[in-house]
C-alpha cells in the first residue's frame, strides 16, 4: 500500500530531515510512528501525502508514484489519503460542521449525506454540541478532534494521523483511538506518529522509531526490540520490507 | 450538475466575503463599458451619416476641350487606375447646357443669345461610397488635376474634410475607450480576485489537501470574473441606454432639431459588447489565479 524506498528529505541550507527511510506498510495495516520531535515523523507524513517531494528516493501509495504524480493528479492521491494535521490545519471563521464538510464536498457528497456523516463523527469524537461553533472557538483538544474527523470524513483508504492525541485527554484518547480501530476494522491502513508511549505500549501492531530522520528500531507485531542506545549519529536499522 | 451547484455557492460566498471590493470593480466595468459603448455608438451612426452624405459625393473634372471617345477611355482607364469608383460619366459642353437650362427652369430666358458650348465639358467621377474612399478624396482631386487638359477639379471639400477628421477623431477615442476598458476590466478584477484570493489563501490551501481537483478551485473564480464582466457590460449598456432615451427624448418634437437617424445597437452588437466585457474579466481572473495558485 505504501512503500518508501531509500527515501531522504534535506532542507536548505544542511538539514537532513529524513536520511535513506526504506519502509513498507500493507493495506489494512496500523503502524505507529514514533521518535523524539524532530526526528522525522511530520516529514514522513508530508512526504506520503506529497506536501513535500523527497530529494532523493521512491514513494508509492495506493499504486501511485508519488514523485512522479504530476500538480493536475495529486487530488486523486489526496482523496485515498485522510490526514490528520498536528497544526490541524482549521477554518477559524468556519463551524465546525464546515470544516469537517469540506472534505465530503470537494468529491461531491451529497449534503444529506454530509449533515448525516459529520454529526455521526462529532457523536463518536465527543463534539456533538460544537457543530454549529466556529472552529477558532474551541480548545486545541477540540480542534485536534475536529481535524481528526475531517481526516476520516471520506473513509480513506489511508489514514496518517501526525500526533493525533497530543491534546487530548484518557478519555478522549480511548475514543479517538475507538475511531481509528473502527477504520481499521473497515480495512483503512493507518500510520500514526506519536511519542506517546501509552498508544502503543501493548499494541499489536508494529512501532517503528525515527531518530535524526533514520529508521532506528523496528518492533513487528506483538514483538518489541527494546530501546534503541542513543547515538548519533545513530545506527541505521532499515525497514525493508512489511 | 453537483459541481455546478458547489461552484455556483463558492462564487457566491467568496463575491459576499470581498463586496465592497465586487462593488468597485463592478463599478469601473461598468464605466469602462459605457464609455467604450457611447464613443462607439456615435461612431457607428456617424458612419451611418457618411454613407448618405456619400451619396452625393463626385468630383467633377472640368476639361479645356471636349474629349473623342478613345480619350474618354483613355480618362476612364487613368482614373481607375487610381482607385475603384462607383461611376465615370462624361458630360459634353452641349449636355451641360441642357443641364443648366433646366437648373435655371423658368429663368432659363437668361441664356438666349449664350452660344451654347459655353460651358466647359467635364467628367463626373463618383467615388466608392466607403470611408477609406473619403479619405482618400483629396488625394484622388490631386490626383485627377495632373491628368492633361484638366482646367479645375471640384468637390464638397470642406465637409468631406471635416467629416473625415471627425470620423478620425472618434477611431482615436475608440481605441483609448477600448483600452482603457481592456485595462480596466483585466486590471480590475485581477486585482479583486487576487484579494479574495488572499482572503481564501487558508481555505484554498485545505482544498487541495483534502483532495479538490484544480478545476474545483479555480472555476469559482473564473465564475467570478464571468459574472463582474457580464452584469458590468449589462449595468454600464443600461446606463447607454438610458441616456440615448434621454437625448432622443430631448430632441423630439416639432420645435426641436431634426437629428439625423440617430440609432441604439442592434442585438449582436450588444451581445458582443456583454461576451468581450465577460471574456476580458475571465482573462484578469485567469491571470491573478494561475500566478497566485501557479496551475
Amino acid at each position: 500500500m505504501i512503500d518508501l524506498i531509500k527515501v531522504s528529505k534535506a532542507y536548505p541550507p544542511d538539514v537532513q530531515a529524513i536520511a535513506d527511510v526504506s519502509l513498507t506498510v500493507t493495506r489494512g495495516e496500523i503502524v505507529f510512528l514514533t521518535g523524539m520531535s524532530g526526528a522525522g515523523k511530520t516529514t514522513l507524513l508530508r512526504l506520503i501525502s506529497r506536501m513535500e517531494k523527497p530529494t532523493k528516493g521512491m514513494v508509492d501509495v495506493a499504486g501511485m508514484d508519488v514523485i512522479k504524480l504530476p500538480q493536475s493528479s495529486i487530488h486523486l492521491l489526496r482523496r485515498k489519503v485522510g490526514m490528520a494535521y498536528q497544526d490541524f490545519k482549521l477554518l477559524p471563521e468556519r463551524t465546525v460542521a464546515d470544516n469537517i464538510a469540506i472534505a465530503m464536498e470537494v468529491v461531491y457528497r451529497p449534503r444529506s449525506f454530509i449533515e448525516k456523516r459529520t454529526r455521526e463523527l462529532l457523536e463518536q469524537l465527543d463534539l456533538t454540541r460544537k457543530y454549529n461553533t466556529r472552529a477558532g472557538e474551541l480548545s486545541r483538544g477540540e480542534q485536534q478532534r475536529v481535524s481528526i474527523a475531517r481526516a476520516v470524513a471520506n473513509g480513506p483508504e489511508i489514514v496518517l494521523a501526525d500526533e493525533p492525541t497530543g491534546n487530548l485527554d484518557a478519555e478522549t484518547t480511548a475514543r479517538v483511538m475507538a475511531l481509528f480501530e473502527q477504520l481499521h476494522r473497515k480495512g483503512a491502513t493507518l500510520i500514526i506518529a506519536t511519542h506517546d508511549r501509552s498508544l502503543f505500549e501493548d499494541t499489536p501492531h508494529r512501532v517503528i522509531e525515527l531518530r535524526f530522520g533514520r529508521v532506528l528500531s523496528r518492533s513487528e507485531a506483538g514483538k518489541d526490540d527494546g530501546p534503541a542506545p542513543f547515538e548519533a549519529p545513530p545506527a541505521l536499522f532499515e525497514e525493508t520490507g512489511a | 450538475m453537483r459541481f455546478w451547484i458547489v461552484v455556483l455557492r463558492h462564487t457566491c460566498r467568496n463575491m459576499l466575503h470581498t463586496w465592497k471590493s465586487q462593488g468597485m470593480t463592478l463599478f469601473t466595468v461598468s464605466l469602462s463599458v459605457l464609455i467604450f459603448s457611447f464613443f462607439y455608438l456615435v461612431y457607428v451612426n456617424a458612419l451611418h451619416v457618411g454613407e448618405r452624405l456619400g451619396d452625393d459625393l463626385r468630383l467633377v473634372v472640368y476639361l479645356d476641350e471636349e474629349p473623342a471617345p478613345p480619350l474618354q477611355e483613355e480618362y476612364r482607364h487613368k482614373i481607375l487606375k487610381f482607385d475603384q469608383v462607383d461611376r465615370i460619366e462624361f458630360i459634353g459642353r452641349e449636355q451641360a447646357y441642357k443641364r443648366f437650362e433646366r437648373i435655371l427652369g423658368e429663368n432659363s430666358d437668361v441664356l438666349t443669345g449664350v452660344p451654347t458650348d459655353f460651358l466647359p465639358a467635364s467628367i463626373e467621377v463618383y467615388p466608392v461610397r466607403t470611408l477609406d474612399s473619403l479619405s482618400r478624396i483629396k488625394r484622388f482631386s490631386d490626383y485627377l488635376q495632373t491628368l492633361p487638359g484638366v482646367l479645375k477639379v471640384q468637390y464638397g471639400k470642406e465637409w468631406i474634410e471635416r467629416f473625415y477628421a471627425f470620423i478620425q477623431l472618434m477611431r482615436v477615442i475608440i481605441l483609448l475607450s477600448g483600452s482603457l476598458l481592456i485595462m480596466t476590466t483585466t486590471f480590475m478584477v485581477a486585482h479583486t480576485i487576487r484579494l479574495t484570493l488572499f482572503a481564501r489563501q487558508q481555505e484554498l490551501e485545505l482544498l487541495r489537501l483534502v483532495g479538490a481537483t484544480d478545476n474545483y478551485i479555480r472555476m469559482p473564480f473564473l465564475l467570478e470574473g464571468a459574472l463582474q464582466g457580464g452584469i458590468g457590460a449589462c449595468c454600464g449598456l443600461g446606463a447607454l441606454l438610458l441616456l440615448y432615451n434621454w437625448i432622443t427624448l430631448q430632441f423630439a418634437g416639432p420645435a426641436a432639431i431634426p437629428l439625423p437617424a440617430f440609432a441604439f445597437f442592434q442585438w449582436p452588437v450588444i451581445a458582443a459588447i456583454i461576451g468581450l466585457a465577460t471574456l476580458l474579466c475571465v482573462a484578469g481572473s485567469f491571470s491573478a489565479i494561475r500566478r497566485f495558485l501557479h496551475f
